[in-house]
């Protein structure tokens, strides 16, 4: 569905005035013709080409500029590097993007990612490969089930019960592990998270399959439309007849069955796993998906943005990396890049509400006297 | 006005809220603070030792002082994730300059590094329109990287500074926290801007409309919750007389855990302070409890994990039951 948004086709030299019926027929001959140029500009949906694409561009143009300035960027060691880099937090931002279009959100993926990564390793030192994939990927799911039935079927909300299941799986994670690493470097193993076909590497491929089985499962499955219905009005999508519960169960197992998957890769790239792994991860994966575009209160949302934050993140810590920044401060340009992404929807609702007067805006009503007087307004009128 | 009633009045004004409506869910927690401090008296007879109740307190007073800040959060509609940041900051900006400018100028810098953050938790939720835990989770790990710059990754220790120390040790942390109680306490229930608090918590858009300014309120919400972190850094970094980087991780989530243990309602609107100080007591009992039996420290995790969605699977029950009728 998509959204098509009407355009001025006068130019900004016509009078604002609202002008009476009566004299609007003789208007016609009185606009000017536009060049094409200028028609299809009109036309075109700023809004959402920005929305869907904004990111992919901005990643080129970063790319451009950093392999203009940082010496060492512009190999292709480095960018297949860039590109392994932002598979494991990708993975992850796959699922999270489902959840975050269906309006909830998971904070428990780092912990998850933990538990999953050791498991995985420690299965492939005793069966092999196809094994710890199965089990990292079961563990995942079992995770997200619990993530799943807490918020759906015992109500509490998305945040706190995530935030619960993390300290849990966290101590979890201590308490099997005995606070050691598991470590593992057997070939076929470690080939999943360190190897190359043709330059592009293998993390990445995984990556790229999973954004393309979640796109697909967003747009061409049942289980996708109900996706974007719940994140769009939960109660009108549970009036027509989506099982709610059901779909919100399944998105959190979907999260945490990418999630494990994610954490396969993290272990074989690491060569080992163990608790306390990559602390903040969760912000990374939830700051890829919002700066891909996704609208962090649902119902919106692109894969490729996705795709696009994620690599824009790995081309970030590339940078810095090139440019001998304190591990630390690279932190802290995270969690800035992180709110510079959400207050941009913020900024754009106050100037949308600055320039109309009229909005009083009751998801965040925190306007100042501006908007309450515009809200007297209307009940005056 | 009046027009727009029904009958020409408008209906009775409801109940004043307090802590007597949460009656019912404190009451569990004291009773449950019983059952758990009688079966740990007879597991672990040093239980009932002085010098372990005192750790008690002291454990449950510093959990208490930021639970009672993320009270007011929660009870506004809005919460906290960046206290632990925020008291590792604080700790470690005190711990540099208790020897340069003196322990109660030191304090002061370390409680207003407290209030800043704070201040800049408020601004980017009301001005940039953040949802509040998504901008605290991203001014968690911001002022995480702060500190650990500010120290440069090592800790900043007092040689032989036994001034400091006076903050952590006997019952200071205990009156520390009584103390923060009673004032937000007062705030709550006695002054124009608890009304404020708890009435943008129930429902922002009336609020706004009726005249409270939620923006303002909201600033003066996040600043509280940042001084209260800041306390209890600053305690938390005298006990061992240490400036770290990565003091109190985890902290949020413990605070949040006692708010919920007290009755206080994630949705806002409703306050306890009692019900806050119980829970951490509760929480410090507990913790002491599994120390003392030689339990491993990671199942203190699990168990706080445990009791959270435990006390918010029943809260949950007990709303949508009173919703059916």
């Amino acid at each position: 569905m998509s959204r098509r948004k009407p355009r001025l086709t006068t130019p900004k030299t016509q009078p604002k005035a609202q002008k009476p019926l009566s004299t609007l027929q003789t208007e016609k001959s009185e606009i000017p013709e536009l060049s094409v140029t200028a028609r299809i500009v009109n036309q075109l949906d700023w809004d959402l080409l920005w929305e869907r694409f904004g990111i992919a561009v901005v990643t080129i143009v970063v790319w451009f500029i950093a392999g203009l300035a940082t010496p060492g960027f512009a190999n292709v060691g480095n960018f297949v590097s860039v590109l392994r880099q932002s598979a494991f937090v990708g993975v992850s931002a796959v699922g999270m993007t489902i959840a975050i279009i269906a309006g909830t959100f998971d904070l428990s993926v780092g912990a998850t990612q933990a538990l999953c990564a050791w498991v995985a390793v420690s299965v492939a030192k005793m069966a092999g490969v196809f094994p710890a994939f199965l089990a990292a990927v079961a563990v995942g799911g079992v995770v997200g089930l619990c993530n799943g039935s807490l918020v759906a079927l015992v109500r509490i909300p998305a945040f706190i019960a995530t935030l619960g299941t993390m300290f849990l799986v966290n101590g979890l994670t201590y308490i099997i592990t005995n606070g050691q690493t598991a470590r593992f470097s057997g070939k076929s193993f470690v080939w999943w998270g360190n190897a190359q076909i043709m330059s592009v590497p293998i993390p990445f491929i995984v990556f790229l399959s999973c954004a393309l089985l979640g796109a697909a499962m967003l747009h061409r499955t049942e289980f996708g439309r109900f996706v974007y219905a719940i994140g769009s009005n939960r109660e009108a999508a549970n009036i027509a007849g989506v099982p709610v519960a059901k779909v919100a169960i399944f998105v959190f197992v979907v999260v945490g069955l990418f999630t494990g998957l994610g954490a396969m890769l993290l272990g074989a790239r690491l060569y080992s796993a163990g608790p306390g792994l990559e602390p903040g991860f969760e912000l990374n994966v939830i700051a890829t998906v919002v700066l891909g575009g996704t609208r962090l209160a649902g119902g919106r949302g692109s894969m490729l943005g996705t795709v696009a934050a994620a690599i824009l993140f790995a081309t970030l810590a590339n940078v810095l990396n090139l440019n001998h920044v304190d591990a630390f401060v690279q932190r802290v340009v995270v969690g800035l890049v992180l709110l510079l992404a959400l207050s941009v929807e913020g900024v754009r609702q106050r100037l949308a509400e600055y320039w109309s007067r009229r909005t009083v805006s009751t998801r965040h009503p925190l306007g100042g006297r501006r908007s309450a007087v515009a809200a007297i307004d209307e009940f005056t009128d | 006005m009046t027009r727009f009633w029904k009958d020409g009045s408008p209906p009775q004004a409801a109940r004043p809220t307090g802590p007597g409506r949460r009656r019912v869910a404190t009451s569990q927690v004291g009773l449950m603070l019983l059952i758990v401090g009688a079966v740990f008296s007879v597991l672990a007879p040093r239980f009932l030792n002085p010098g372990n109740l005192l750790n008690i307190c002291t454990s449950a007073s510093v959990v208490a002082i930021v639970g009672l800040g993320m009270t007011l959060a929660i009870a506004s509609g809005n919460f906290d994730l960046s206290v632990g940041s925020t008291a590792a900051l604080a700790g470690c900006v005190t711990m540099s300059l208790v020897q340069q400018i003196g322990v109660v100028p030191a304090i002061l810098a370390g409680l207003a590094t407290g209030a800043a953050v704070g201040l800049i938790n408020g601004l980017i939720v009301t001005e940039l329109r953040v949802p509040a835990f998504i901008a605290t989770l991203g001014m968690l790990t911001i002022v995480r990287g702060a500190a650990l710059i500010y120290t440069r990754g090592r800790d900043i220790y007092l040689y032989g500074q036994t001034q400091y120390k006076i903050l952590s040790s006997g019952f200071t942390p205990v009156l520390l926290a009584l103390a923060v109680a009673l004032v937000l306490w007062f705030v709550l229930q006695h002054t124009r801007f608890g009304r404020h608090i708890l009435a943008t918590g129930s429902n922002p858009a009336s609020a706004q409309r009726v005249g409270v300014r939620t923006s303002f309120v909201l600033l003066g919400v996040f600043s509280i919750v940042g001084i209260a972190a800041a306390l209890s850094g600053l305690i938390l970094s005298a006990q061992v007389l240490t400036g770290n980087g990565r003091l109190a991780t985890g902290l949020e989530l413990s605070a949040i855990a006692v708010v919920v243990l007290g009755g206080t309602p994630l949705t806002g609107g409703k306050a306890s302070i009692l019900g806050t100080l119980q829970g951490s007591v509760l929480v410090a009992v507990i913790n002491n409890g599994l120390n003392l039996l030689n339990v491993s420290i990671f199942y203190q995790d699990v168990t706080l994990g445990l009791l959270l969605l435990a006390a918010l699977g029943l809260a949950a029950s007990y709303h949508r039951r009173i919703k059916s009728v």
